[in-house]
């Protein structure tokens, strides 16, 4: 027994990363001994911090494109002959650029992410080429997507500008090349980078990131005005996917840790497969309809939700009353069935950093403005969470203005006001 | 022999001598050959029907390929014609016939040769 608790300390001890800031660039590594290393470098050039709509859907899609130092072929066949993998993703905060590779090649895919921060040649040809044809096929897929154009319209609503603006460019978005350009010099600047590494050791990163992003030059961090949240009412008309509704609430400032709780509380998806789960919606739910908690925390604002999908629009209405009854009466749980919620979200924050997309979710929040990034800290900030807190901060998010987006058949989906908000 | 075919004139330009000598010889011949007179450019009678030069000919701004379809097309009127163009419309040869297509021909062979190294790379462990 003595043993297992000492193995289970020596892991936890792993668990955080210190971020060390090195030639100005923000730096953290978890090396918990995997056999193959990731490096992601995250880069303020998020949509919310885009100066045309698209722009920074663009500029995502130029990742791994010709550099100075290698062409888009060379970049690919190269990592493929080493075995690695590469990735760019966008959130509305930052842009992604990440590898995934062998233990002992950092060196070549550190080089490789900071040429195209430093270098990108943004070729005109390789924009109408390669570059447009990618950002139409993901913006018709996201837009055919309910579920994703529930969540652009309710950003757009609750936050407007700023957070508001959409991950995706429109099909026939009027980005030029120009554009792309100046949105890239401005945003890979070094106030604006922050590299972090799994399976890979601090010093080691530190010293390869200060080697290669030494030519970056290193201008103030991208800022915008601070988030507001308004909320509001659409309904867009779409066929072919399950009928849906997004019922919204947002908080400014950091993320409050009882809005995990929250959205624990309310999750229908059972811990058992095939039961049916002992949250407050999971009883009153139709068959066939689904809800998800939504819990999008930003660096100074939230948006808390219940994502309602189902076959038919009935349903869903039916589904969306039992959920924002549920949501509405949330503020009075007691004893063990918040301590059970804790629980939950505890064990997600926890379980989130096992895969390496849970560990950059969990430090990317955290790398530009602190210095400890440990999954501790969010554990210990959730059990703090209690009966007085969690019902100031229930109270306090469904009286703001609900950001309500119902997506499907618009003539007979609910409006708000008849599932009750 | 790739699109842009066999050329001695960058052998020519590296010598001076070389150099003085030719030039005079092929600014003749250009005028002799009476491509300027029916208001093209050179590079528009680069042969057109292969695949990289299709991909350069995308490659083009929108309006230098709107410029290159409208010289195209007077030059075919002048064609059904039998008449050049008056003698003030022709090219100012040292503005105006600037190689536009050369450069991205030149590009695509260079990525195409890329490729093709990359598919029949051996590699060598040290």
């Amino acid at each position: 027994m003595l043993a297992a608790r000492a193995s289970t300390a020596s892991r936890l001890a792993r668990n955080f990363a210190t971020v060390v800031d090195s030639a100005g660039v923000k730096v953290a590594a978890v090396d918990n001994g995997q056999p193959t290393s990731a490096v992601t470098f995250l880069v303020k050039a998020g949509s919310r911090y885009e100066t045309k709509p698209g722009v920074a859907h663009a500029l995502k899609n130029f990742a791994f494109k010709s550099t100075s130092q290698r062409s888009a072929l060379a970049t690919v066949r190269e990592a493929e002959l080493y075995g690695g993998f590469l990735s760019a993703s966008l959130s509305r905060e930052y842009l992604a650029l990440s590898s995934e590779f062998l233990r002992g090649d950092e060196s070549y895919f550190v080089d490789l992410i900071s040429s195209i921060l430093t270098s990108g040649k943004y070729l005109r040809h390789e924009y109408s080429e390669y570059v447009i044809p990618v950002i139409e096929a993901e913006s018709v897929a996201a837009s055919s997507d309910p579920a994703t154009s529930a969540l652009e319209a309710a950003h757009a609503l609750a936050f407007r500008s700023g957070l508001g603006s959409s991950l995706f460019a429109s099909p026939h978005s009027s980005v030029t090349l120009e554009d792309i350009k100046s949105y890239g010099a401005s945003a890979f600047s070094k106030g604006n980078i922050a590299v972090l590494g799994t399976g890979i050791d601090q010093a080691t990163l530190s010293k390869l990131v200060e080697k290669s992003l030494a030519s970056v030059t290193s201008s103030a961090s991208a800022s915008t005005s601070p988030s507001a949240y308004f909320g509001g009412e659409t309904r867009l008309e779409s066929h072919g996917g399950p009928e849906t509704v997004f019922i919204g609430f947002g908080a400014t400032g950091p993320a409050d840790p009882a809005l995990a709780v929250l959205a624990a509380h309310l999750a229908p998806q059972p811990s058992v497969k095939w039961s049916q789960g002992l949250s407050p919606i999971s009883a009153g739910l139709p068959v066939g309809t689904s809800v998800q908690t939504v819990l999008l925390p930003y660096s100074d604002a939230t948006l808390f939700g219940l994502l309602v999908q189902g076959p038919t629009a009935q349903g869903v209405k039916e589904a969306a009353k039992v959920a924002t009854k549920a949501l509405k009466e949330a503020g009075s749980v007691k004893g063990d069935e918040l301590k059970k919620a804790i629980a939950k979200a505890k064990f997600s924050a926890a379980s989130s950093i096992d895969s390496r997309d849970g560990i950059l979710n969990t430090l990317s929040s955290k790398i530009f403005s602190t210095n400890e990034v440990s999954v501790d800290t969010t554990l210990a900030s959730l059990d703090q969470v209690n009966e007085a807190a969690f019902s100031k901060v229930v109270s306090s998010i469904t009286k703001t203005k609900p950001t309500f987006v119902a997506v499907g058949s618009v003539l007979e989906l609910p409006y708000p006001d008849e599932v009750g908000l | 022999m790739n699109a842009l075919g066999p050329s001695l004139a960058p052998y020519i330009r590296s010598s001076r001598t070389l150099k003085k000598w030719v030039k005079p010889v092929a600014v003749w011949y250009t005028d002799l050959m009476g491509y300027r007179s029916m208001g093209l450019k050179y590079d528009d009678l680069q042969m057109e029907e292969l695949p990289e030069v299709q991909r350069a000919l995308g490659r083009l701004t929108p309006r230098e390929a709107y410029d290159r379809a409208y010289r195209m097309k007077l030059a075919s009127h002048r064609s059904v014609l039998h008449k050049p163009l008056p003698k003030e419309e022709w090219l100012n040869p040292a503005e105006v016939d600037k190689r536009y297509l050369q450069p991205h021909i030149a590009e695509v062979i260079k990525e195409d040769e890329e490729r093709a190294a990359w598919d029949n790379m051996t590699i060598q462990r040290k």
